[in-house]
């Protein structure tokens, strides 16, 4: 299907990627906040920057009861507050509202399909969309069966053109309701129909990783175990549970971050070079490395709660006082761990994973720390002032990559650390895309690279499902057990220190 | 105050010294400054009006490629003059904590001879970085100091936009970039300016329904907005893309001029079998009046024989948008507007200095084009 692209002889050496095929969008739950937030204003700067072709269109899928034209009106308003690019040029909107309609149902209504059938059809003969269609389930995960079995039900599963279906996370809550889901989908779609979101992928610095590792000779030889002490990956958020705390009390950071995120950072980083890169050969790679992990010792997890705190200077309330969330809840906001990738490569070389809410500081790093020299033959420094190399790679805020080496002071004997920096905003005065633009973008055109593959979502799960049992099945924690704004509980810092590390300072 | 000569050893020293203040005395709000060196840019100004024009694009250069820039200002005289000036050129990054520094050194001449030029600029370029040679204005291989430097370089950058022969130049462009072949490779701003048309244009044929009607297409219109100059080049770079793509041929003879209007036939390869074994494309160029902005003003690809389809891309009569319409048969058209911000010559500098080798689409363009220039401008004399 994506052949037709290469036959457009006039697509090569355009500078601007290709664009896809027409083809309508479904968006179910199109009055939900996802859609207002992140999806629209996403279609939009796609369409802004001519990345989508004449006659796209978008249908949204919702039971409210609304009109195409109000729901027009309220995406336009969405995307000014909402939007990069700032509020909407008013004749570009005109242009791009008129393909956009509001489909009026319930999620369980066979009628709502029907009719959807119908305007499917009617929106192909007017707009010349040819049949491609886009699913994408932006609803409580709850729905998504439903809504499944009734696209299956009414021959939406297949077209005259190509069909493809987004899911937005949590995909499953644990390995066995992961597979169900799976077998759901799959016995209505193909399996390369199917697109698992995890939007940290569509992150450009994240994507970097790959190209950073594979397109520099320099660092692959040494990116081994005979030259790495050991990995620390940390993504901390500053937020607290915002007005999800019903959801988030089901969920906690291990599913809501590490299960997904933190393990495609992980896999990224650890990796073997796949011999080509498409969606298979790399996603291929990537189950290797989940496959490989050594089930997780119990005493290798931290579990942490925040209690009030502040956050930004401001006092915030505790964990248990937000709303949603029950006031005895055992629900962790924090992890650490650390595990072990068993292959040649990586043996013996410890990751350590964090994850919170309510630190002090929103960062996403992965940090490389490089053993260190062997001995010390500068006789004036004593050995344990040498600090090891550590290559940082951080995702958000300040993308970039740093370099941690030993220099001489200048006319004194002393060896200090300096870094060598290196940041996409300053080499590259652009502004990077939003992760959904270009997850939209490659799904439209069939590119399943940066999207999860069954096989992934199932070993990821097979490897945190015994601990989130142990976990369920041990006795309660004293939470909270952190306060909001620190770098979360003790226990997670004594953890690591009786590996005789520490964690980066952040 | 004028000198005729130049210290180099002076220059360094003074870059030395600026980059040691930066690291001694960071600026007020405490922020870093990195020097970030990705290419060195010769920028031969003809006059002081285009040096004035570089001067305004340097800083928004650095942001995008930081760069060491040396402006030679190429002035005619009797008098040798010359003297230099240096500056560093820094911008803040998005998140504005850090700012990135690159150089630029003005060197300020009249009456040089092109070999004293070229001795003070190649000491002055940062060892083991691409560098680029931007020469607007007209006869660009003309002049006696891109004569000199051009070989040195990895790429040469002209305007075809400012030509004032523009048939002729067109045709000496294409013969510099086959001969040039290797090192270095050409740009053309007038090009770069054509890439959200291509744009546009391609993607009518991304759509799988769309696409058979490309291999059909008879009849290409192409207006652009009439400058005080005639200058048919963009329109002609354009046909010339479309015709090196889908491998039409240039007729022999089969040129003709009326008024301001060119008439161009190709041969397009047959479509499936039959007697319609050749096929002709006819092209019409004309100037037109009413854009709102310099460059093309419409384009239109037509299929006429057996079922009709027309692809028409065009400016509205705003300076932000494009309109696009898509016709095939009786099926209702798909219309839809485009933003289509107006590119400054920032941005298009930048955009040719992301290219690392040779533009392999705007060589085979150019070639074709060049081709159909030499044969316009050997049949007829009039001034077009
Ligand atoms: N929001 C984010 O930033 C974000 C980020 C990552 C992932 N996600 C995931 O994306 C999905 C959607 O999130 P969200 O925040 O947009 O949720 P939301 O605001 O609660 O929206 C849910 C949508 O589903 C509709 N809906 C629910 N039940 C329905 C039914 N039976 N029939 C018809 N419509 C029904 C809701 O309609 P009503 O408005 O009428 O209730 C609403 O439009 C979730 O799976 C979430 O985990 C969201």
């Amino acid at each position: 299907m994506t052949m037709a692209f290469l036959d457009n002889p006039l697509r090569t050496g355009l500078r601007m990627g290709r664009t896809p095929e027409p083809c309508t969008m479904v968006i179910f739950g199109a009055s939900g906040d996802l859609t207002r937030r992140k999806l629209v204003p996403a279609l939009y700067n796609l369409a802004r920057e001519r990345r989508l072709p004449a006659g796209f269109s978008v249908v949204g899928f919702a039971r409210r009861d609304w009109t195409d034209e109000s729901f027009r009106e309220l995406l336009c308003e969405a995307i000014n507050t909402n939007s990069r690019s700032g509020p909407v040029d008013p004749e570009l909107w005109a242009s791009f509202a008129q393909g956009i309609y509001y489909h009026w149902g319930n999620f369980d209504d066979a009628d709502a399909y029907r009719r959807l059938v119908e305007r499917l059809a009617a929106i192909d003969r007017e707009r010349g969309t040819g049949g491609n269609r886009v699913f994408y389930l932006a609803t409580p995960p709850e729905a998504y069966p439903t809504i499944i079995a009734q696209l299956g039900t009414h021959g939406l599963a297949r077209s005259s053109g190509w069909t493809r279906i987004i899911i937005e996370k949590p995909f499953g809550h644990d390995l066995t309701s992961a597979q169900a889901l799976n077998a759901e989908v799959l016995s209505v779609f193909n399996e390369d129909q199917v697109y698992r979101i995890d939007h940290y992928l569509g992150k450009e610095t994240v994507q970097n990783i790959l190209i950073f590792r594979f397109a520099n000779a320099i660092f692959e030889p040494i990116w081994h175990r005979s030259h790495i002490d050991h990995v620390q990956i940390t993504v901390a958020e500053t937020i607290g549970v915002e007005d999800r705390g019903g959801y988030y009390d089901t969920s906690g950071a291990l599913r809501d971050m590490i299960q997904n995120h933190l393990m495609q950072l992980l896999c990224l980083v650890a990796m073997e070079p796949p011999s080509v890169y498409d969606a298979d050969a790399v996603r291929d790679e990537k189950v290797k490395v989940l496959r490989a992990i050594r089930p997780i010792a119990l005493h290798d997890t931290v579990r942490g709660q925040y209690g009030p705190g502040s956050a930004n200077g401001r006092p915030v309330r505790g964990y248990r006082e937000e709303k949603g969330v029950s006031p005895t809840s055992q629900t962790e906001t924090y992890v650490a761990l650390k595990l072990f990738i068993d292959n040649w490569r990586w043996a013996g070389v410890p990751f350590y994973l964090r994850s919170g809410k309510r630190l002090p500081r929103r960062v996403s790093e992965i940090a490389i720390q490089f053993k260190a020299a062997p001995t010390m033959i500068f006789a004036d420094t004593p050995l344990n002032d040498l600090e090891p190399n550590v290559l940082a790679m951080k995702i958000q805020p300040d993308e970039g990559i740093s370099l941690k080496f030993s220099s001489k002071v200048p006319g004194q004997p002393q060896i200090r650390p300096v870094t060598m920096d290196f940041r996409y905003g300053a080499s590259f005065g652009v502004t990077s895309p939003e992760a959904y633009e270009r997850l939209l973008l490659d799904c439209m055109l069939g590119d399943g690279t940066l999207f999860t593959r069954r096989d992934e979502v199932e070993a990821s799960w097979t490897l945190l499902t015994p601990i989130l049992r142990a976990w369920a099945e041990g006795p309660p924690l004293p939470f909270p057990n952190y306060e909001a704004g620190s770098w979360g509980p003790v226990e997670a810092d004594e953890f690591i220190a009786r590996d005789g590390r520490s964690w980066r300072r952040l | 105050m004028s000198q005729t000569a130049i210290d180099i050893g002076a220059i360094e020293r003074e870059l030395r010294q600026m980059w040691q203040e930066q690291a001694i005395h960071p600026n007020a709000g405490g922020q870093a400054v990195i020097r970030a060196l990705t290419l060195n840019l010769i920028a031969r100004a003809p006059d002081d009006a285009w040096a004035e024009q570089i001067l305004s694009v340097a800083p928004g250069l650095t942001a995008q490629h930081p760069n060491r820039t040396v402006i030679v200002i190429d002035r005619p005289g009797t008098t040798v003059e010359v003297q230099a000036q240096v500056q560093a050129l820094c911008t803040l990054t998005n998140a504005g904590r850090t700012q990135v520094c690159g150089e630029q050194i003005t060197i300020s001449a009249r009456g040089t001879p092109a070999g004293q030029l070229a001795g003070l600029v190649l000491p002055l370029l940062v060892p083991d970085l691409p560098v680029v040679l931007w020469a607007p204005g007209p006869q660009p291989f003309a002049q006696p100091l891109v004569q000199r430097l051009y070989r040195l370089c990895d790429r040469v950058i002209v305007d075809s936009t400012t030509f004032t022969e523009p048939l002729t130049e067109l045709a000496e462009l294409a013969t510099f970039e086959q001969k040039a072949k290797g090192a270095p490779a050409v740009s053309d701003l007038g090009w770069t300016r054509l890439t959200p048309w291509r744009e546009l244009v391609a993607q009518f044929f991304d759509s799988r329904t769309f696409l058979p009607h490309l291999h059909r297409i008879d009849e290409i219109v192409i207006e652009y907005a009439a400058g005080t100059v005639v200058n048919p080049v963009a329109a002609l770079l354009f046909v010339g893309w479309l015709a090196s793509c889908l491998k039409w041929a240039p007729l022999e003879e089969a040129v003709g001029v009326e008024g301001e209007t060119i008439r161009l036939y190709l041969r397009r390869p047959a479509v499936g079998v039959g007697p319609a074994a050749i096929r002709l494309v006819s092209v019409e160029i004309r100037p037109s009046l009413s854009p709102a902005r310099a460059g093309l003003a419409s384009v239109v690809l037509r299929a006429i024989d057996n079922q009709r389809a027309e692809f028409v891309v065009a400016q509205t009569d705003d300076a932000g948008h494009a309109r696009t319409r898509a016709t095939v048969a009786d099926t209702p058209p798909i219309e839809r507007m485009v933003k289509v911000d107006p590119v400054t010559l920032t941005d298009l500098l930048s955009s040719e200095l992301r290219l690392l080798s040779r533009d392999r689409t705007f060589a085979a363009a150019l070639n074709l084009a060049g081709s159909l220039a030499r044969r316009l401008t050997s049949y007829h004399n009039d001034p077009l």
